[in-house]
């Protein structure tokens, strides 16, 4: 068995390949002049510079949380460069054959349908590449259906009023120091907007990659559905692979008003570092969405790389009869640390929520659920839900549960379980009787343990959130 | 740092005993301490600006000769020793103890008693707690009870510590259990008026013993009791504790549990009622450092009117500590508008071959049920008070003293009939 493990441990991060591109990057360090010429560089207006410089000095104001229970040798924001963007950007493809064919080739090691030919796929892509926004596939086919999909730097300059309705309206600027620092520095992102009524004729998909050394990468993605409308959102992610740490601190925010509904999936598999802790992406993510009466929204999550997590997606049930979904597989192996979980707020009568958290340990990693139900005094018949199972694999791993429920309506009905076990030596014997090795046995029972999570993934998602989960767990039975 | 904590600090260094190596110890843990805020997270949900700004007479022996008694309960048979403010009432000289028994007030023990008992102070009682810092530091009065080894104690041991309206007092238990040992120790803190006080016990248990423990925290409308309850379990020991809170205006208990031997058993079994505007926060932790432990804990707790309860139950399951079963429930019935109830059941596990679970529900009683009892002609009220009742009885039903639970269910009873319902 320890011969498997050792395997497992030497198993390579398959994305953490770096792509020779000519970059423009910024010198190191953060003060207001790197704000000015971020905005300056994406051609913003006054208003959005003043956002961004508000939210500095904030942020400036602010302590770094310290109460996940994460260990990490804590950033320094004055050594990371705030913008880096593939030099061959400067002249903007007008179409994907201008585009620099080193990167589309980082794309096609990553498995992204980009090409138009790859339409048939179906998944309309915007592409964040360090800190802009490469390219938008099947643009044309969405304006019919009158959605924007486009980055948000994009959307700044195209579509001021909404951005400028909406932006900081669910993560408010000074939210917390993660969320403050990238209203600040925020250097691209998607902004989606699905207009009343309208079904999203196909999936949206962003894939995020850090490519630069000494970047951090700071998206900000704005989900507007309109009433009665409804859209799927698809992100993932990955980082080459490097000896320092990498910090991306990401604000997602979802506006689902009346009778709308967001489905939001992530694949999150930055580079996780090396066996020993040394690398690996900081990933410190603030995404929020706000549900107004018999609104909907959902968020599905594979987290399975990133040095640090920290991320709580959550939703502000303020309509009535609105509904929050979390469904997260979380895996930790290595020297891993994650911190996620979600919040559900119920401030509107019957609003639903259903957390199903499955958090798996192998290795040295540490994984943690963290989540907070709330239910408002005025959230009459508010029912929530919660299940968060924790399955440990080795004896070095550590997996922890912290969940805070808060009730102020008599009427509210809460439920939360949670277990942690090992995966246990009957159902491993049942497998192996039946002909299985062990290690096929073992990737068998965590997919069932995972199954209820998977099952909300779209079809191309749940095939490789299942693969990457196989991956990563080769050989770590022990 | 509140002014409350800076007179307990000046007064610190007029208590000068034969503990004093452990209370500077103790003190200059405290003096590092921050007052807690709202953002302390053990401190997230109770705020404490009342005891901020709280100046009380402080307790001393002439108050002692106040008359009092310990509460009555019938078939109880136990052995009481009572304290007012946290001065003795009992003359420990006088009392008749069963054989294997020995009870001494903390301000009497003599040389020998001394180098013992200083060495089980703070061996269960972890230092990260605030008040348990202060009563380190400030509790000159209390009792220390022996276990000799071997020694099966039938008659229960009761400490009753009355508060008194005006008095601030800080009251210390240290009970150490002899191997093979079995006794039964009830803490019952009874009082009324406008009072503070703290009271921590310590229980250290040898190999193969048997502690039953009861903690019963009902202090009067007006009081403010900080406390806590602490056990050190040794090999193969067994505890049974079930603490009960209800009628003062802030409680706050801690107990910890510590596995600190291997096949240790550990059953807790808690019950909280709160009304009109009572303030009850109970923080519980088990700690499991050892293999082969198992733990079972059960809360259960109803809030009416405008009162609040806080139940925040750890289960730490340290790397060696393999083949531990440990589970808790925390369950919660909300029955007003106006009142709250927020809970945090909590797993730290560093062991792979464990099985843990928690889980914790808010839920009012449900309309059915009530309909149900309605149809067969039982009043929508007394519909209530049956349903509430049984949902705590199970746990009074296990309080393996039959006196007790004999003498608290109707206790529990009138008050779930005064809890007036939405």
């Amino acid at each position: 068995m320890s011969e498997q493990i050792d395997k497992a441990l030497a198993r390579k991060y398959d994305a953490g390949f770096v792509s020779e591109i000519e970059s423009d990057t910024f010198p190191i360090g953060l003060d207001e002049s790197v704000i000015r010429r971020i905005s300056a560089m994406k051609e913003e207006p006054e208003w959005m510079l003043d956002w961004r410089l508000q939210a500095f000095r904030s942020w400036q104001k602010m302590k770094e949380p310290d109460w996940a229970h994460l260990g990490y040798e804590k950033v320094d924001y004055q050594s990371i460069s705030y913008y880096s963007a593939p030099k061959s950007m400067k002249d903007k493809p007008q179409s994907l054959a201008e585009v620099d064919p080193e990167l589309l080739r980082t794309y096609e090691k990553l498995g992204i349908p980009l090409h138009e030919q790859e339409m048939l796929a179906g998944v309309a892509v915007d592409a964040v590449f360090d800190s802009v926004s490469v390219v938008t596939t099947f643009r044309a086919k969405l304006e019919e259906a009158g959605v924007i999909f486009c980055p948000i730097s994009e959307a700044i300059k195209k579509y001021p009023d909404l951005v400028k309705k909406y932006i900081g309206s669910v993560v408010p600027r000074s939210d917390n120091f993660f969320a403050a620092l990238n209203s600040a520095v925020f250097t691209d992102g998607s902004f989606v907007y699905i207009p009343k009524g309208v079904r999203c004729p196909m999936e949206l998909s962003t894939y995020f990659r850090i490519n630069e050394l000494n970047t951090g990468q700071f998206e900000r993605t704005l989900i507007i559905a309109e009433e009665g409308s409804h859209v799927s959102y698809l992100e993932g992610c990955t980082a080459p692979q490097r000896d320092e740490n990498q910090l991306h601190a990401a604000v997602v925010e979802l506006v689902a008003q009346d009778n709308a509904e967001i489905k939001y999936s992530t694949v999150q598999n930055w580079y996780p570092g090396d066996e020993n802790g040394k690398g690996g992406i900081y990933n410190f993510v603030t995404k929020r969405g706000i549900c107004e009466t018999n609104a909907k929204i959902s968020w599905t999550q594979v987290e399975t790389g990133s040095a640090i997590t920290w991320k709580y997606p959550s939703c502000i049930l303020r309509g009535d009869n609105s509904v929050g979904e979390f469904y997260s597989v979380a895996l930790t192996r290595g020297r891993q640390q994650a911190d996620t979980g979600t919040k559900m707020i119920h401030l509107g009568k019957n609003t639903k929520s259903t957390i199903i958290s499955k958090g798996i340990s192998a290795g040295n990693s540490s994984n943690a659920y963290r989540g907070l139900v709330k239910m408002g005094p005025k959230a009459d018949g508010a029912r929530n839900f919660t299940e968060c199972d924790s399955l440990l694999i080795g004896d070095k791993s550590a997996a922890h549960t912290f969940p805070y429920i808060e009730s102020s309506n008599p009427s509210a009905i809460v439920e939360h379980e949670a277990t942690t076990s090992k995966v246990s030596d009957d159902q491993l014997f049942l497998c192996q009787q039946r002909g299985l090795d062990t290690e096929k046995a073992v990737s068998m029972i965590v997919n069932g343990f995972c199954k209820e999570v998977f099952k909300e993934l779209p079809m191309e998602f749940a095939v490789e959130a299942g693969k990457l989960l196989e991956i990563s767990l080769e050989g770590s039975v022990g | 740092m509140s002014q409350w904590l800076a007179n307990v600090l000046d007064r610190a260094s007029t208590v000068n005993d034969w503990l004093s190596p452990v209370r500077q110890t103790a003190l200059a843990t405290l003096r590092e301490q921050a007052w807690p805020t709202r953002r302390t997270e053990a401190w997230r949900y109770t705020s404490l600006h009342e005891v901020a700004e709280l100046e009380l007479a402080q307790a001393n022996s002439a108050q002692s000769t106040v008359n009092a008694e310990a509460p009555a309960i019938e078939g109880l048979n136990s052995l009481d020793l009572v304290f007012v403010d946290a001065q003795p009432v009992t003359d420990f000289s006088k009392l008749i103890l069963p054989e294997g028994v020995t009870v001494t007030s903390l301000h009497g023990v003599n040389a020998d008693q001394q180098a013992r008992i200083s060495k089980i102070f703070n061996q269960a009682k972890p230092t990260h707690h605030l008040f348990g810092l202060v009563n380190d530091v400030l509790a000159e009065q209390g009792v220390v009870i022996d276990v000799a080894a071997g020694a099966e104690i039938e008659q229960p041991i009761r400490i009753v510590n009355f508060v008194t309206d005006g008095v601030e007092s800080h009251h210390r238990v240290l009970v150490n259990v002899g191997d093979n040992a079995k006794v039964t120790v009830i803490e019952h803190g009874a009082g009324n008026g406008h009072s503070m006080n703290t009271a921590y016990a310590e229980y250290v248990l040898g190999s193969e013993t048997k502690l039953e423990h009861y903690r019963f925290a009902m202090h009067g409308q007006e009081a403010i009791h900080m406390g806590g309850s602490h056990f050190k379990l040794g090999e193969h020991s067994r505890l049974n504790s079930t603490i009960v809170g209800y009628g003062s205006r802030l409680t706050r208990i801690d107990t910890d549990v510590i596995h600190a031997a291997e096949h240790a058993f550990a059953k807790m079994n808690c019950i909280y009622l709160l009304a009109p505007k009572e303030h009850f926060d109970l923080h519980t932790t088990i700690e499991h450092a050892k293999p082969n432990g198992t733990s079972e804990e059960n809360a259960r707790g109803i809030v009416g009117d405008k009162a609040k309860a806080i139940f925040n139950g750890r289960i730490h399951i340290h790397r060696d500590a393999q083949k531990t079963l440990a589970e808790l429930n925390n369950r919660n019935l909300l029955l007003s508008r106006g009142g709250q109830i927020n809970t945090k059941p909590e797993l730290e596990i560093y062991a792979d071959d464990v099985q843990c679970a928690h889980g914790a529900t808010v839920a009012e009683i449900a309309e059915e049920e009530l309909y149900y009892l309605q149809t067969r002609g039982i009043p929508r009220s007394q519909a209530l008070v049956m349903l509430n009742f049984g949902f705590v009885q199970e746990l009074v039903n296990q309080m393996p003293n039959k006196a007790l639970s004999t003498w608290l269910q109707p206790l529990l009873r009138e008050r779930f009939s005064a809890m007036e319902t939405k």
